[in-house]
């Protein structure tokens, strides 16, 4: 089939999938063990019919399941996600997301970054020289970074990073661009600008290392492997033989397809990402959505822990949209044996 | 025949491979010269050294395998102290599987211009252009629409065609084809086939043919090597050797080729595998296989003995043309010699590996224990136009 | 291969003489007996709280009650038998009296008898694991009557395998701590950390010159680790001459037997997530490879659509939605925990062995079982499923990294194991604000120590998957082992 028929036909398959996963996530909050609307209510408000049935109704909570059920697919397809009950109190739901969103979309976005720009090229390096003290160290070094529970390592780095100035003099708040302190939440208003852009992304740098750092370790190994099956094809025989430069040969053969079977690595580490971030972002204390589902979580504020599952479901499934496009773009044969 | 200066002389060639586990002289001191516009044939069974030897003329192999010994030259300029560089394009290859000799991610088109770039000085619509042309000489149809294709939407004969292409882009004096037809089927051998002698007459090409196939060695080539154990054991014009085989392996390999035996006989196989050496070579490596192996056979080494009759130019490394070794079994026609007894299977057991053994650097060939017959079986059957069967 | 036919003829109808047999059998049952006394305690022990757990019954009650009351008092007869590796038999809890240490063994001072103990244990459990090896080879050499099978071949590449064998050595390791962590510690968690204000101690005291008693919950108090100027360091005594190999807690208490405790919830959730995972991800690979068409579909939307929450938070909702029922009560927690784990993480694992049971399911011999009228469930049972074990060792392994990181990742939260039940999370947890100061150990250990075991796990996944399958792909996609990601 061709490549286009390929994504749309990945594309239809998407839907149903965030239709099952809203409806589990609807299933486990509304008919569950809990009782959504006792939770919304503090101590002394649950003993207050009055308190709780307001609270039902505001949930919706006395409507048949299946009504309910309808309706809230409806609101959450139409993006008419309501106001909050408990965090930050009476802020209309889509105002909410709107601001923390994209600090997690930032963070998340450098993670991969990172993770790519170190994790591949490392792993191609150990490839072309393997099994060299070179290539020891550095897959070595990539398993154990990998087994490394992220929010220690978070713990881990911002602890060097506030001593920086104790040891070698040099303060990573005014290193190069200066920021405002050294955790805390990236300041996504100005970042049209450069200065704005830098402070951002200087401020979200050493969460994204720590989160990029699990996947790094595994595009390592992926990337290792990949080169060296591609290194032993025919084809790099046949272009050495035909006089292609070694530059060449590296670049234009042996990388280009290497990078095939890391495309789904990459993509599908993105989706440790957004699970990971929530470790992060309390350790570095940047407020993103991450960080509202464990505080809303925790307060017990359900409804709200609903419709950011369904965000990040729609965030995971567009994910892999994006990865099946880039497949397309890689390699050529895709679609073939289907998915 | 001709008295110029060949164009590619091999000669003495020792390519070793270092595994974990031991040392595989894949090419254990072969040496033969190819001049221009001829046709070379290189014959043996899978694990012989042939595709080594391939890989060792284009300087492409790898560690955990090197050259160590002995030279090839081309024109006359020494080649093995790493100065493949300066002739890449002279010597093109063309390997067994075509699918994989081809990169998956670019057009066809892509990686013929890319050889035009570097040995013609091609760009944009003039390399475009001659890309069509070569789709066309190697006889593809459609030419301007596969240019822009890739690989894997090719048929296995038009990917070969294109790989012929590819290497012709580099505009060679000599092509290496390293059992070129083996991995398509029969009716497109045949076209391949004819493809390349039709090249070799337009393009003034020199060939070296390597192939399992004595078929296609027959029809395609004029002078013949045979192979065994990474050495060469018979060279001689390719008509004088099949009227007339001087080495008992060649003998043997004749007399499987199923055409050759009347259809009530049972075929003639070659008890035992093709040994991979895993040492230099102290005594005849056929021995344990040979109808006509005698004492001297596992004692010493044979040397290149001159065979020559008439113009000639032959030669066969085997004891039986050694006068220095009498015979003791008295004749040397080897049809119904003794065979080989316990002693000399023991004795020639040193330095050599019989059986399957795993090898994890060495290249594919090397090591796959093949059957006689399978190379056997694909010869001398009437795709080359052959009558078949009988005598030549 | 000259040598192989005179094996074959040689164990073919041997039985074994006797004499090694004996030998192997009789060092058997003396490690055995070493440790017979704990052994039942555990056994009843289990017993006792099973029967203290389960809900009143109605009619049956009484007979409940009574059968608890049995295995209580087996228990404390239990603990009566002398056991070798037990803080009774090499104590090291003992005091200074001026001259000399009291109450210790051999009267070492502390830091050295608790050494010696934590030798002997770990001593004897390589004991018991080259015991257990010398008789698989002595097995495999002389009792077996088969001379070569398939399942060699995986154990000798194995034990070629330097890094399959390092982290086997380091999940060993680390098992031995979960098994023995009660007589692995200085203390026990009960002393030190629950009832810590019921036990009271001797020590002595320099400042008056003799020996004194006080709570422990008191001495912990004075032993906190809370920055620079007043901490208990790695390998240090305290003020009150307790031996605190890992240092204190910001609480004062003990962090070496904070995190051997741990080490146990974090090893059980881990196995038991994991083992139910594979359990629910054969099961469905298996039934999806069998059937193949809608069903496999219907099975890959399922996934992917348990795939597009992430697992993290998933368990965070989870946890919090479950953390009132009974279920969310046993273990503190910790039974739900693997459950939950369980049933967002088996994913992970069916992608992985998806593969290798749509193979399985095209062999012939299926098909010949088919076609004779085999019941489906017996097919996948028999003919499928112990071709993919090997995939499920694989993948679990490394899976069991991952569930460790999430576990640690919860309790860091706040979230998994609730307190007092210690969790390595929750020390990183309580250590994070001191950091930078003089008591970095506490949050440093900890961190350490689960990247160590992960890797471990990590190596062993990979050394039994070039035992098993030598040319797959070392890191093949969704092969490579869950890393800090939780």
């Amino acid at each position: 089939m061709s490549r286009l028929t390929y994504v749309a036909k990945r594309f239809l398959l998407a839907i149903p999938v965030v239709w099952l996963g809203t409806t589990m996530t609807w299933f486990i909050i509304f008919m569950g063990p809990i009782d959504p609307a006792t939770r919304l209510l503090s101590q002394g408000q649950t003993r207050n019919p009055a308190a709780y049935r307001a609270a039902q109704e505001q949930l919706g909570l006395n409507t048949p399941p299946l009504e309910h059920y309808l309706e809230y697919m409806t609101n959450l397809l139409t993006f008419d996600l309501g106001q909050t009950f408990l965090l930050y109190q009476g802020s209309s739901v889509n105002a909410l997301i709107l601001d923390f969103l994209p600090r997690t979309l930032w963070l998340g976005f450098w993670s991969v970054l990172i993770a790519v720009l170190i994790g591949v090229p490392l792993g191609f390096y150990a490839g072309m020289r393997s099994n060299t003290v070179a290539d020891y160290l550095a897959s070595f070094g990539g398993i154990v970074w990998r087994a490394m529970p992220n929010f220690w390592l978070a713990i881990m780095l911002l602890a060097l990073l506030g001593s920086l100035q104790g040891m070698i003099g040099v303060s990573w708040q005014q290193f190069l661009v200066p920021i405002d302190a050294i955790s805390g939440s990236p300041d996504m208003s100005r970042i049209g600008t450069v200065d704005g852009f830098l402070a951002a992304t200087k401020k979200v740098l050493p969460a994204a290392i720590v989160l990029g750092s699990a996947s790094m370790g595994n595009e390592m190994r992926i990337g290792r492997t990949a080169v060296l099956e591609v290194r032993n094809e025919d084809f790099v025989d046949m272009a050495k033989a035909k006089g292609v430069s070694d530059r060449a040969l590296v670049w234009k053969h042996v990388l280009r397809n290497a990078l095939v079977p890391l495309v789904p690595i990459i993509t599908s580490e993105a989706f440790l990402l957004i699970g990971g971030s929530v470790l992060v972002e309390t350790v570095f204390g940047i407020n993103g959505i991450g960080w509202l589902f464990y505080r809303a979580a925790i307060q017990g504020d359900l409804p709200l822990v609903g419709t950011l599952m369904y965000v990040f479901i729609l965030m995971i499934v567009g994910i892999n949209l994006i990865q099946d496009l880039l497949y397309t773009v890689i390699d050529p044969r895709v679609g073939l044996e289907g998915a | 025949m001709s008295d110029a200066e060949p164009l590619l002389a091999v000669e003495d060639l020792r390519t070793v491979f270092h595994t974990d586990r031991e040392e595989i002289h894949a090419v254990d001191g072969v040496s033969f010269e190819i001049r221009a516009g001829e046709t070379v044939g290189l014959v043996g069974e899978s694990g012989s050294g042939k595709s080594v030897t391939a890989r060792s003329i284009l300087g492409l192999v790898d560690s955990p395998g090197a050259i160590e010994e002995g030279s090839i030259r081309y024109r006359g300029e020494e080649l093995t102290d790493d100065s493949w560089d300066r002739h890449r394009g002279d010597i093109a290859i063309v390997f067994q599987d075509p699918g994989s000799a081809l990169n998956p991610v670019y057009t066809v088109g892509n990686q013929i211009r890319e050889a035009l770039k570097i040995h013609q000085d091609l760009r944009g619509a003039a390399a475009r252009d001659r890309a069509v042309e070569l789709l066309e000489d190697v006889g593809i149809p459609d030419a301007a629409t596969r240019v822009g294709e890739y690989p894997h939407q090719l048929s296995g004969g038009m990917q070969q065609r294109a790989v012929i292409a590819m290497a012709l882009a580099c505009d060679p004096d000599l092509l290496v084809c390293d059992e070129p037809t083996t991995a398509l089927d029969v009716t497109i051998q045949a076209q391949i086939l004819d493809l390349l002698a039709e090249l070799q007459r337009e393009e003034d090409l020199a060939i070296l043919f390597i192939t399992h196939d004595m078929g296609v060695i027959e029809d395609a080539t004029d002078r013949v090597n045979v192979i065994y154990a990474g050495e060469v054991v018979e060279r001689a014009p390719t008509d004088a050797l099949f009227e007339n085989p001087q080495h008992p392996y060649t003998r043997a390999l004749l007399r499987s080729i199923p055409g050759r035996t009347p259809p009530d006989e049972t075929l003639p196989t070659i008890e035992g595998e093709v040994p991979t050496p895993t040492g230099p070579a102290t005594v005849c490596r056929f021995a344990p296989r040979c109808p006509d192996a005698f004492g001297a056979c596992v004692e010493v080494h044979p040397d290149q003995q001159d065979v020559s009759e008439g113009g000639d130019d032959r030669s066969a490394a085997c004891l039986l043309h050694d006068d220095r070794y009498p015979n003791e079994m008295g004749t040397g026609d080897g049809t119904d010699g003794g065979g080989p007894d316990e002693r000399s299977v023991a004795a020639a057991a040193e330095n050599t590996n019989y059986g399957a053994v795993d090898h994890g650097g060495a290249p594919p060939e090397t090591g796959v224990a093949g059957d006689v017959n399978g190379q056997g079986a694909a010869g001398g059957v009437d795709d080359v136009g052959d009558e078949g069967g009988g005598e030549i | 291969m000259a040598g192989a036919t005179s094996d074959r003829e040689r164990a073919s109808t041997v039985r074994p003489t006797g004499s090694t047999a004996l030998v192997w059998a009789g060092a058997g049952v003396a490690l055995f007996a070493l440790e017979a006394g704990a052994l039942a305690t555990f056994l009843t022990g289990m017993v006792a709280d099973l029967f203290a757990f389960v809900p009143p019954l109605g009619p049956a009650q009484p007979a409940v009650a009574t059968l608890a009351e049995w295995a209580n008092a087996a228990q404390s007869a239990a603990r009566e038998v002398p056991t070798l590796l037990s803080r009774e038999t090499i104590p090291n809890g003992g005091y200074w009296n001026g001259r000399r240490w009291v109450g210790t063994f051999l009267g070492l001072e502390p830091a050295l008898a608790w050494a010696v103990r934590v030798a002997l244990v770990y001593g004897y459990a390589f004991a018991c694991a080259g015991w257990a090896i010398l008789g698989y080879r002595l097995y495999r050499r002389e009792i077996r009557p088969t001379d070569w099978s398939p399942r060699d071949d995986v154990v000798d590449r194995f034990r070629s395998h330097t890094w399959g064998k390092f982290g086997l050595l380091v999940v060993f390791m680390f098992v031995v701590m979960a098994v023995f962590a009660p007589a692995l510690g200085p203390t026990t968690v009960e002393q030190n950390m629950r009832e810590s204000y019921s036990h009271e101690f001797s020590y002595w005291n320099s400042d008056a010159g003799e020996v004194q008693t006080t709570l422990v919950g008191q001495a912990n108090l004075q032993s906190q680790s809370t920055g620079t100027s007043s901490r208990v360091m790695p390998f240090t005594y305290d003020d009150y001459n307790r031996y605190h190999p890992f240092g204190t807690l910001p609480t004062g208490r003990d962090l070496f037997t904070f995190i051997a405790t741990g080490s146990r919830i974090s090893l059980i959730i881990g196995v038991l997530s994991v083992g139910l995972s594979a359990l629910l991800a054969a099961s469905l690979a298996l039934v999806a490879a069998y059937y193949r068409g809608r069903v496999d579909l219907g099975m890959v939307l399922l996934s992917d659509a348990v795939m597009a929450m992430p697992q993290l938070l998933l368990l965070i909702m989870l946890t919090q939605v479950l953390a009132e029922t009974w279920i969310g009560g046993i273990y503190s927690g910790a039974f739900v925990l693997a459950l939950i784990f369980a049933g967002t993480g088996w994913t992970y694992m069916w992608r992985s062995v998806r593969g290798p049971a749509l193979q399985v399911a095209q062999r012939q011999w299926v098909d010949a079982a088919r076609s004779f009228g085999q019941k489906p469930r017996v097919i996948m049972r028999r003919h499928m499923l112990p071709y993919i074990t090997g995939y499920l060792l694989i993948y679990g392994s490394m899976t069991l990294g991952g569930a460790i990181i999430a576990i640690a990742g919860l309790s860091f939260l706040g979230l998994g194991v609730s307190p007092p039940t210690p969790e390595w999370g929750r020390a990183i947890n309580l250590g994070q604000d001191y950091v930078t100061t003089g008591s970095w150990h506490i949050s440093l250990i900890p961190g350490l120590l689960i990247t160590i075991v992960v890797t471990g796990f990590n190596a062993l996944g990979d050394g039994v998957r070039d035992a098993i399958d030598p040319q797959s792909d070392s890191a093949g996609g969704a092969a490579a082992g869950r890393g800090g990601g939780a």
